[in-house]
């Protein structure tokens, strides 16, 4: 027993031994390879761009969606720009956690040059530290969350968007549904997950300062059968808003508002944006772009999609990440041709506010980033769902 | 006579391969190495772990190694209380959360409180280990299946507090579905350890975590291998009879709680501070299904064979992210899983010039008749991918056929499993053809998903062929 | 006061879904004491079998045969289809294992569940397939049933919850009324014992796999006419299955039909009453007392042991 207790003590001490002397060493040599890892220069034809997204799991849809499009930009802007720059996809399974792991995947990697994404807010949140000390930029095609560049905890200046965040969508929505649809009574129902809950609550606010009577619902993200919620919604409610990321979700809400005779009007904020699988007569989707397919510039690009994705249709995920791989692209060749064949991240990142694309897949033309690394001068567009299931704008 | 464990037949029969020798390639080596004393092979173990940083110096190796220790210690964990006592715990992650909310309130702005690390980790488990015993108190009553279910109830429960926890009658507990973020780093003594260095992974916190593991191996071996431990495996073996003999049950379950509990939320603590947040979806039940299908797959009740299992699923999944690499494993996995079946060594020739020849010949024949049916390519540019190409058939495109191929491997394998000699082999080559045939077509395209299925492939594979899993001890449950 | 009626046509509906599922568990449970996690996928494969049969059949809108016989086929095929599937994981999943320690089972239907939830994924895709049952015959589904005033019931409800109690009514009577039920009723209470009387054990839990296997695909069926089909929905109606038999006292056939009405309807009120977000936790909060109170559930038998 004696001897057993003094072999503990003895690891015991030599564990703690260890810890402290890890808290006090310098880890002078872990710079050398960390540094050259940060500022390595790459040959142009060997630089890569990652996506990170929610390639499986409850999101799965979300991800494979902006993967399909960023994989077209690839092939469409290599052809035209001359690169071989090549993509690598990244699963973050929605969990953050599991996205911190993923951007030390890519900050490793000295071929990485740019990252598309992360999709989720809370992904970025907890990449940020890690991409923004290796000067690795990030630009996410559907991260909303306002606190990400404006706010108490900003993520880093390596951190750019393509979309307008929730600050912008909650008030533009609330303006539409008092202005336009002069609503007196708006039931607000969220997901519970963090895009959903941003949204509501900006909304909210944006609402009750017009004198509208809000009233808060919620949901979980595995519930399919809104029956009750649906018989909760009182009949003189003049709008229901449902912020949610899931086009199938907010058809079948408004198939059971519809089947016991509710009259609200039902408005989906743009995660519900999706021609092929929210065509309920009669709602309104807002979206941060006009409809992609009735762009005349994209028309080309979006026959070339189709050929390349038989039997898939044309969300709202995916034009984003084709923006936001096309500027990531871009930077990347600018910073080549400024280094002479060769590139770091530094460069890229530092190109990244001054790329500038003439025919923008989101309309019109893309004139770099704001202040605050968002879009610039971004406006909701809102659409009336027709009885053939196509979007028409309204707002 | 059968060896395998089944009602009426003897656990000292069913154990009897554990005490031959050896056999096979590496057999003599690991005889000896299992005769050194215990802590001179776990402490070749975390020396090999300790040289990680040596040998690669790639900040995403470094960071997966200590991903890895978080799950070993999970794993040792859910062995407390799943191995030693039996106890079926579907609520294990609810601990692993509760600790790492803790330290998050603790140690970070949410309620300003900003202990050090010193302080904050042994409350963390301390408290943990508290709700540990408060969970384990219904469980007195329960036996097995119920208390399962009680378990997987109280995870969900938890699960709901933490997402919808930002306005409990007024106050923000956890700030909803954002989590917390900006959570305060490990600091020894006022010295803190910065979480990254220009972006890449400190790897003292791998030491730390080394370190911390060291401990909770030690801390649980002990403790196994005294009275208490003789005791759990009684009440794991034969509840009733453990009772009759005087033995304090439901002090034992308690005790097999808490210490769970303790472990998993030690690994929150950890788990947080390196990630510097906390957040609701990390905590979910597919986490609950790996740190399972890790410890049983290891073997429960040994701790060697649930650090091997975590080790296992862990690296398999990430090595299996990237689509050169998840090639060379599963090839690589076919063969050795041929080698280890099919027994004479002609046979294993024989089926694999087989095979070869039978791809080649299917190959031409496709070409023959159609030529966009060998027109495609296979995923990745490098050479071993357009070897496989020459040999495979990859039509350009592949719509509903993906199904069906997909379904005819299944059924194949299944029938593999019931044919015995020669029908066996020749039936292997064929299969073996198809499954390459379906990994380049359908299964190589979406790497991410494949991995899943892999996983659950050989969840399936190891539980039928191995229920004790890899290191684990062969049982005769009393029915 | 009109929305409590309504409250419970609500609970009713999604208590028939629950109750079909509930009844595989609790079949399965009953006879070889192994939790069949993958039960729900099965469920997901059913939805995705019908939603194939739709399309194969022109889809919602130009159907190829008037749509009454459209969900009859849909419903027949599913069923058969998820009936050869479950067969088939009882005989190489589950059946090595059935002398072996109670969690190796365990573990290979979660094998399962991975293997089939990611190879839906795989082949189908992660985006949701919708039946789109709305456009049924103009709406017909949606608008034409029972209404009155407040209370509305439409018809694919009426369907649902009729469809979902002839197959348990017809379940009781095979299990009360046959040969074979009794064959069932007699291995759930002894495995051995029943062996020793003649009865071919393989054969019955063949059989159990079957029946609970294809009610898992009406289910699946049933729930992706009014939502949709995607590869991980398996995972939360298994869940909420298991939730239901439970309740009932697993084991128990008119268990789990009690257990899946009441999870519908106590899912439903507090949905209505309290606030969406809550309600989760609430139900979750008076199943952990329940199941402290009485462990067997409400149906269950008491767990006598023999030593």
């Amino acid at each position: 027993m004696k001897r057993r207790t003094g072999l503990f003590a003895l690891l015991v001490a030599l564990a703690a031994l260890a810890v402290v002397a890890a808290a006090y060493a310098k880890p002078a040599k872990q710079a050398a390879p960390v540094a050259a890892v940060r500022s390595a220069a790459v040959p142009c034809s060997k630089a890569k761009i990652a996506i990170m997204a929610p390639l499986t799991g409850d999101a799965g849809f979300l991800g494979v969606e902006q993967l399909s499009w960023a994989k077209y930009a690839i092939t469409v802007q290599n052809k035209l720009l001359g690169t071989k720059i090549g993509l690598y996809q990244g699963d973050t399974q929605l969990d953050p956690a599991l996205a911190s792991t993923l951007a030390q995947r890519y900050v490793s990697d000295p071929k990485t040059m740019a990252i598309i994404g992360p999709s989720t807010s809370g992904a970025v949140v907890a990449t940020g530290p890690t991409l923004s000390a290796a000067k690795l930029a990030a630009i996410s095609p559907s991260a909303t969350r306002v606190s990400l560049t404006i706010g108490g905890d900003t993520v880093g200046n390596h951190f750019y968007r393509v979309v307008p965040h929730d600050g912008i969508q909650g008030p533009s929505d609330a303006a539409y549904m008092v202005n336009k649809l002069k609503a007196k009574k708006v039931y607000i129902v969220d997901d519970q997950e963090t895009y959903s809950t941003g949204l509501a609550d900006t909304a909210t606010v944006a609402l009750k300062a017009k004198g509208v009577t809000v009233i808060r619902d919620s949901v979980s993200q595995t519930v399919t059968d809104f029956s009750s919620i649906v018989t909760k919604v009182p009949g003189d409610t003049d709008v229901v808003f449902l912020p949610w990321q899931q086009p199938p979700r907010a058809q079948i809400f408004a198939q059971q508002m519809a089947e016991q005779g509710k009259k609200a009007k039902i408005f989906g904020s743009d995660g519900t944006n999706d021609p092929g699988k929210f065509k309920f007569k009669g709602a309104l989707v807002s979206n941060f772009a006009p409809d992609i397919t009735g762009i005349a510039q994209d028309k080309a690009l979006i026959a070339g999609w189709l050929k390349a994705n038989p039997g898939d249709k044309v969300g709202s995920f995916g034009p984003p990440t084709y923006g936001a791989t096309q500027i990531a692209m871009l930077a990347i060749k600018a910073a080549c041709d400024a280094g002479g064949g060769k590139v770091t991240r530094a460069a890229v990142l530092a190109q990244v506010p001054k790329v500038r694309v003439k025919q923008w897949i989101l309309g019109d033309s893309w004139g770099g980033f704001s202040a605050t690394h968002d879009p610039v001068g971004a406006k909701f567009y809102i659409f009336e769902i027709q009885a053939d299931g196509s979007y028409k704008l309204v707002g | 006579m059968s060896t395998e464990p089944g009602i009426g037949r003897d656990e000292w029969v069913a154990r009897s391969e554990e005490r031959r020798q050896r056999g096979g390639f590496f057999g003599p080596g690991a005889d000896l190495f299992m005769r050194l004393p215990w802590w001179l092979r776990w402490g070749t173990f975390v020396l090999v772990i300790a040289l990680i940083p040596v040998l690669s110096s790639s900040g995403y190796v470094q960071r997966v190694a200590f991903d890895t220790l978080l799950y070993m210690l999970l794993a040792l964990g859910l062995n407390v209380v799943v191995g030693w006592g039996g106890l079926l715990d579907l609520g294990y992650v609810a601990f692993y959360g509760f600790g790492a909310y803790l330290y998050a309130w603790l140690d970070s702005a949410q309620f300003d409180i900003h202990l050090p690390t010193l302080l904050a980790i042994p409350t963390v488990v301390a408290a943990t280990a508290i709700l540990g015993l408060l969970v384990g108190l219904p469980s007195r009553r329960l036996s097995g299946d119920y208390l399962a279910i009680v378990t997987l109830f109280f995870l969900q429960a938890f699960l709901t507090i933490m997402i919808n926890g930002n306005s409990i009658f007024g106050v923000n507990l956890t700030n909803g579905a954002n989590g917390i973020a900006g959570v305060d780093p490990i600091s020894f003594f006022g010295h803190r350890l910065p979480v990254a260095h220009l972006g890449v992974f400190n790897i003292w916190y791998l030491y730390v975590a080394l370190a911390f593991f060291v401990v909770v191996l030690v801390a649980l071996r002990f403790v196994n291998d005294s009275r208490t431990g003789r005791a759990w495996r009684a009440l794991r073996e034969d509840p009733l009879a453990a009772e009759l003999m005087s033995m304090p049950v439901n002090r034992l379950k308690l005790m097999a709680f808490m210490f769970g509990a303790a472990t998993a939320g030690l690994t929150g603590a950890l788990f947080v501070s390196l990630n510097a947040g906390v957040f609701p979806e990390s905590f979910a039940l597919p986490l609950l299904i790996t740190i399972y299908a890790m410890v049983i797959l290891g073997g429960a009740g040994s701790q060697a064979g649930v650090v091997l299992g975590a080790i296992l699923v862990n690296v398999m999944l990430e090595v299996l992210r990237s689509p050169q690499h998840s090639r060379w494993v599963f090839y690589a996995a076919v063969l050795a899983a041929l080698l280890g079946i099919v027994r004479p060594w002609k046979w294993l020739a024989v089926v694999l010039a087989g095979t070869v020849a039978f791809g080649f010949a299917v190959r031409e024949v496709a070409h023959a008749i159609h030529p966009a049916w060998t027109a495609g390519a296979t995923q990745g540019t490098d050479s071993v991918g357009r070897l496989i190409g020459h040999w495979v058939a990859v039509p350009t495109t592949l719509g509903s056929g993906k199904v069906i191929a997909y379904v005819a491997l299944i059924a194949a394998i299944l029938a593999l499993t019931q044919l015995k000699g020669v029908k066996r082999m020749l039936w292997m080559i064929p299969t073996l053809y198809l499954g390459a045939f379906v990994w380049e077509n359908v299964l190589a395209q979406k790497p991410e998903v494949t991995r899943f299925v892999l996983l659950g492939a050989l969840l399936v594979g190891v539980m039928t062929t191995r229920p004790q899993g890899i290191l684990g001890s062969a049982r005769v449950e009393i029915v | 006061m009109s929305n409590l009626v309504q409250f419970l046509v609500n609970g009713l509906t999604l208590g028939s879904v629950y109750a079909l599922v509930a009844l595989g568990y609790s079949m399965v449970y009953g006879i070889l004491k192994l939790l069949n996690f993958a039960h729900g996928d099965v469920y997901m494969i059913g939805a995705y079998i019908g939603f194939g049969v739709l399309t194969a059949m022109g889809g919602a809108q130009n159907p190829a045969i008037s749509i009454w016989l459209v969900l009859v086929v849909m419903f027949v095929v599913a069923m058969v289809g998820c009936a050869g599937l479950g067969v088939a994981i009882e005989r190489f999943a589950y059946r090595p294992l059935r002398n072996a320690p109670r969690i190796a089972p365990l573990i290979s239907a979660l094998g399962v569940s991975f293997f089939l939830e990611y190879s839906a994924q795989l082949l189908f895709g992660a985006s949701h397939r919708q039946y789109d049952a709305f456009s049924f015959g103009g709406g017909a589904l949606f608008f034409k049933g029972i209404n009155w005033g407040p209370l509305h019931v439409p018809l694919l409800r009426i369907i649902i919850i009729v469809s979902a109690f002839a197959l348990m009514i017809a379940l009781m009577l095979l299990v009360n009324r046959t040969r074979i039920g009794k064959a069932m009723r007699a291995t759930s209470y002894d495995r051995e014992a029943a062996s020793m009387m003649g009865i071919d054990v393989d054969r019955v839990i063949t059989i159990t796999f079957i029946i609970g296997s294809a009610l898992a695909g009406a289910a699946g069926v049933m729930f992706a006419l009014r939502a949709d089909a995607s590869p991980l929905m398996g995972f939360n109606a298994g869940l909420k299955g298991f939730t239901a038999a439970v309740i009932g006292g697993i084991g128990s056939i008119p268990g789990a039909m009690l257990g899946g009405l009441l999870l519908g309807l106590f899912e439903a009120l507090t949905q209505g009453y309290l606030s969406g977000r809550w309600s989760d936790l609430f139900v979750f909060a008076i199943l952990i007392v329940m199941m402290i109170v009485r462990p067997t559930g409400l149906l269950g038998k008491a767990d006598i042991k023999k030593v």
